[in-house]
């Protein structure tokens, strides 16, 4: 396969010199470098050798014909594309040379318009071939090291569990520290929740990541879903020594979405604003709406997000280090998966912080109108799928 | 005389667990949470013997750590202190890191993986430690 920056040569394998002078002019005005051939033998040769991006070649010649060519050149490079030239009223011929692996063809007489009109098509089409061939290789590459990573995260508290487990068997049989056991237990049961929010963490990521979160498209009133939650935390937050307030309108606020997905959403966002509080702080979360919009705030008294950090926030297993071992519990996947749920439902979400006063995070989501949520902008999906049943946990 | 043992790795509990058990050996346990003060320590500390954790967050720190004490001229008054380098992936060295030079900065018996099988760590670091009383004396 030729490197992605090679300039685009092209190969012309044609018995007829007039074909093949004309053919080389126009290719070489058109500014790409072609070399001509008048058989098959030598044609390939140099194909092999230089891994053009385009061949040209003639169906009928005397020696290796064209087929027998098309099939060779695709055995040295499946991306290089194949373009016949075809003699008068031979579409049949044309077409076999299709389905055995050209992209197009030429008949005789043709202009030198209709040979650029298709060299230019042929090798667009292969431009975008690479580049998702480029794409597929790099999207393996990003899914072994989140494997490697994940399996890294998981490891590393299990390892701490079994540690503590051992060293404690090992330390009871010479001597009682009730007060210790009670703490490590205590840490054991920490390690292990961590480990449970990072596997289902994990696993809301990787159906985002399948495209598989976001289907069900239903009129969902975000008024009810940020209620819910925030009646779900309000221990945590006392626990925490953190006020909830909502300043939510009165009406309902609808937008289109799934309704699980809408509430990991902003499940997020609180919990962070509960978790990354001062004591006695306290989280807002403002609702409204404005033109075609619903814009939902969720803001903290928290210490602020250091501007260095901002433009990582939204990154997968991005977070912030911290002295305080509290902070440097979680995932760092919540914010990423947020904003994997918002940019498919079509919305925004940004942070505005302040050092040593809070951040708020807002979030702007298309509203609900008439005459009713249409199937999904990354849509297309059938009836048969989305009757499938995906939950966002 | 007691021995001290550095401990450096990012884990808190997994220090923790480690300390305590060594302590209870008659060992002095001083910790690092990161490479650098890891490094930082060594020079205060002077300990006998290291336990280092290769991976530390995302970054394979560990073997900076190593390369440094052993072969920057700031550490060389430590460069026979015994490191044993910690993995939570049961894996050797040769597997992980194909490249030479690293592989033969580590002795292969003295990686280790985690949970450190308490009698082999035990063993390992009292052999360790005897040596380097052998030798000093």
């Amino acid at each position: 396969m030729s490197p992605p920056d090679a300039p685009e040569s092209v190969v012309v394998i044609d018995d007829d010199y007039a074909m093949r002078l004309s053919c080389g002019k126009i290719l070489t005005k058109m500014g790409l470098p072609a070399d001509t051939f008048e058989d098959g033998a030598h044609g390939l040769a140099a194909v092999a050798a230089t891994k053009p991006a385009m061949v040209i070649v003639d169906l009928k010649m005397p020696g290796m014909s064209g087929m027998e060519v098309i099939a060779r050149v695709h055995e040295i490079d499946p991306q290089i594309i194949i373009v016949v030239i075809t003699g008068y009223a031979t579409i049949d011929t044309a077409i076999q040379a299709m389905k055995c692996g050209a992209y197009d063809f030429l008949p005789k007489p043709f202009s030198p318009d209709e040979l650029r009109l298709i060299v230019n098509r042929g090798l667009e089409r292969r431009r975008l071939a690479l580049e998702s061939q480029r794409h597929e290789i790099e999207q393996t590459m990003l899914k072994r090291r989140f494997v490697t990573f994940v399996s890294h995260q998981l490891r590393t508290p299990l390892a701490a569990i079994h540690q503590y487990l051992d060293v404690m068997q090992h330390l009871d049989q010479a001597s009682d520290d009730p007060a210790r056991r009670r703490e490590w237990i205590g840490r054991c049961l920490a390690r292990i929740e961590e480990l449970q929010s990072l596997i289902s963490d994990w696993l809301t990521l990787a159906r985002v990541e399948g495209g598989t979160l976001v289907r069900e498209r239903v009129k969902v009133d975000l008024n009810q879903v940020i209620s819910d939650i925030l009646r779900t935390y309000q221990e945590t937050a006392a626990a925490e020594s953190v006020s909830l307030e909502a300043r939510l309108p009165a009406s309902a606020m609808f937008v289109c979405g799934d309704r699980n997905c809408l509430s990991v959403l902003f499940d997020n966002l609180i919990t962070n604003a509960i978790k990354y509080n001062k004591p006695g702080g306290k989280v807002t979360v403002s609702g409204s709406r404005s033109d075609g919009e619903v814009v939902i705030a969720v803001a903290d008294t928290g210490i602020g997000i250091p501007e260095k950090y901002r433009a990582f926030l939204f990154d997968e297993f991005f977070r912030i280090k911290d002295d305080e071992a509290k902070k440097t519990t979680g995932t760092g996947l919540g914010l990423h998966i947020s904003k994997r749920i918002v940019s498919e439902m079509g919305g925004t979400i940004v942070v505005a912080s302040e050092l040593g006063a809070g951040s708020t995070f807002a979030v702007r989501l298309p509203a609900w109108s008439e005459p009713g949520c249409s199937p999904g902008p990354a849509g297309g999906q059938n009836d048969a799928e989305q009757e499938a049943t995906t939950h966002c946990r | 005389m007691t021995a001290t043992v550095l401990l450096i790795d990012d884990d808190s509990d997994f220090r923790a667990a480690v300390k305590s058990l060594l302590e209870s050996h008659d060992y002095k346990v001083v910790e690092a949470s990161t490479g650098h003060e890891g490094l930082r320590m060594v020079a205060e500390q002077k300990p006998d013997v290291i336990l280092l954790d290769v991976m530390m967050e995302t970054t394979v720190e560990g073997y900076g750590i190593t390369h440094s004490l052993k072969y920057s001229d700031e550490y060389s008054e430590f460069r026979h202190t015994p490191i044993f380098m910690i993995s939570s992936i049961e894996e050797s060295p040769d597997d992980r890191f194909p490249m030479s030079a690293e592989v033969e900065m580590i002795r292969p018996d003295w990686y280790l993986s985690k949970p450190l099988d308490i009698p082999k760590l035990l063993r390992l670091l009292d052999e360790a430690v005897g040596a380097r009383k052998g030798a000093v004396a």
